[in-house]
């Protein structure tokens, strides 16, 4: 996983987030990347949403 | 011969309805760069995408829908019933230009192409300006729009929660357990996406009600790796597959056509593998909600002289105001006869999700809206001219229906309003004599200028 990646995990296990506060965040980040990265995020299937609508990694289950 | 997405470019800017972008411009800021200019917008260069521009808001006023579609903006209505009652066949080509260049196997990447993010909570970048065209073996070719969320760089989300014909064949393939093939055309002509958004009998090809519309075929080059035929002349085509794991995906939230934020959808994924597109190629960024509320108006007015029609009420005119999101408000002018106020408005509030209709005489401007309040205040008594109709279909995204309270699976009614505003009948029309100035024709103020 990249480190854009892994970043953009660290952010939504601190608090669940819209795409956008994602994308606020990293401001300076070319739009290309920042999209990979995203697809990174989801291809670990560890995403879900919260009452709101926001991005939020799902409990690990057990 | 056909017009085509280039076509309305040039109208627009010659119209001095477009504004030309030469600075670079991160995708991040597309839409909402395109929501303060007052003209539609395009984007010369895209940080990051080389060879790539991008042009949207194109259709986001009514007087810009009318000058694509090449008419007044009164006749919207009536341009597109002609269109639809006259079909031509698509006819098929051996080349076109949306497949000059071909991206397949591990060239197949969505974030080479400068989707952006539009809202501030939508779920991620968003392709709005789609044209989706499928196949069922035995009820044909089907085009719809549907937009389409970017997941990763080789699959989207895709909205199918609302009825359509090609939901109908996704559940036909789920239940064969198979994929269902799709194609997505992205910058296409109005009346394409027109016709892909008219809900028309299953049987119907809305190619063909496209052709109907430009007066000419349109031309059509089949798919590279599906079997379905897009319009040669779009920017840009993804081909792939809805894959057979029904609603199960988190899809949304988007700034919807009702001007609000929608919820999370449980939808299907998109898996895209092959992208074609023009050499030097447009994206489309159909700036929500007001073109896709201008590209409904043609639609439901349409619909709405129909239901006058069969009503047995002459129409002059009507407008579905943007307010009302083009969808939930018909505002109709009539030639009346004793009783025909209420006709109309029965007539009106049956069309769809129609929850508000206001009916004038022929003598009111509708697109007027302070010729629309006088009639509004002179003509109406409320306890005579207010029909209110409770318990009827309402729509989950309308917040009045509190569709919230109602559990999962519930379908929520809506009270439907009807405001008679013709002349009541027994006040003599006299009454509304409008003023005159004294020599009004006598003299011009351009003399004394």
């Amino acid at each position: 996983m990249s480190p854009l990646a892994e970043g953009l995990v660290a952010e939504l296990r601190a608090r669940p987030r819209h795409f956008a506060e994602l994308v606020e965040a990293h401001p300076t980040v070319a739009w290309r990347d920042l999209l990979r990265a995203w697809g990174e995020v989801r291809g670990l299937e560890a995403l879900g949403r919260d009452e709101h609508g926001r991005y939020q990694i799902a409990a690990p289950r057990g | 011969m056909k017009q085509g997405f280039r076509d309305v470019l040039r109208v627009l800017e010659d119209a001095g309805e477009l504004r030309r972008i030469k600075k670079a411009v991160d995708p991040r800021h597309l839409s909402a760069l395109a929501a303060q200019a007052k003209e539609a917008t395009f984007f010369e260069t895209v940080e990051g995408y080389p060879g790539w521009r991008v042009a949207g808001a194109l259709v986001s006023t009514r007087k810009r829908l009318a000058r694509a579609m090449g008419c007044a903006e009164a006749d919207i209505a009536r341009r597109f019933e002609d269109g639809i009652r006259r079909p031509i066949d698509a006819r098929l080509v051996d080349a076109g230009a949306c497949q000059e260049v071909v991206w397949q196997g591990d060239d197949v990447d969505l974030t080479a192409i400068p989707i952006p993010l539009m809202h501030d909570k939508d779920g991620g970048p968003y392709i709005s300006a789609t044209m989706v065209v499928s196949k069922d073996p035995e009820y044909g070719r089907n085009v719809g729009s549907y937009r389409l969320m970017y997941r990763t760089p080789r699959e989207t989300g895709i909205d199918l929660v609302s009825s359509s014909d090609m939901r109908r064949y996704y559940q036909r393939a789920l239940d064969a357990g198979r994929p269902l093939e799709i194609a997505v055309a992205v910058g296409v002509h109005p009346y394409e996406m027109l016709a892909a958004s008219y809900k028309a009998p299953i049987d119907v090809d809305e190619y063909a009600i496209a052709g109907g519309l430009h007066g000419a075929p349109v031309e059509l080059v089949r798919c590279k790796t599906v079997d379905l035929e897009v319009p040669a002349d779009a920017e840009l085509v993804l081909e792939g597959e809805l894959l057979p794991i029904g609603w199960t995906a988190d899809e949304g939230p988007f700034g919807e056509f009702s001007h609000i934020t929608g919820d999370v959808k449980w939808n299907p994924i998109f898996r895209v593998r092959c992208i074609t597109h023009r050499r030097d190629p447009i994206f489309y960024m159909l700036q929500m909600p007001w073109e896709n509320d201008w590209l409904a108006a043609p639609v439901i007015e349409a619909a709405g002289l129909q239901a006058l029609r069969i009503a047995s009420v002459e129409p002059v005119a009507i407008r579905a105001p943007v307010g009302g999101c083009c969808y939930w408000t018909l505002v109709a002018s009539i030639k009346k006869r004793p009783g025909e106020g209420k006709n109309a408005l029965l007539a009106l509030l049956s069309v769809a999700e129609v929850k508000l209709a206001i009916v004038t005489d022929d003598d009111i401007d509708i697109y007027d809206p302070d010729d629309l309040d006088w009639a509004m205040t002179f003509r109406v008594q409320a306890d005579h001219d207010v029909l209110i109709v409770p318990g009827a279909r309402g729509k989950h995204i309308d917040p009045s229906v509190r569709a919230w309270s109602l559990g999962k699976g519930g379908l929520p009614t809506t009270a439907k309003l009807g405001i008679d505003a013709t002349i009541p009948e027994g006040v003599p029309r006299e009454q509304y004599e409008r003023l005159r100035y004294f020599a009004r024709d006598a003299v011009r103020l351009e003399d004394y200028l």
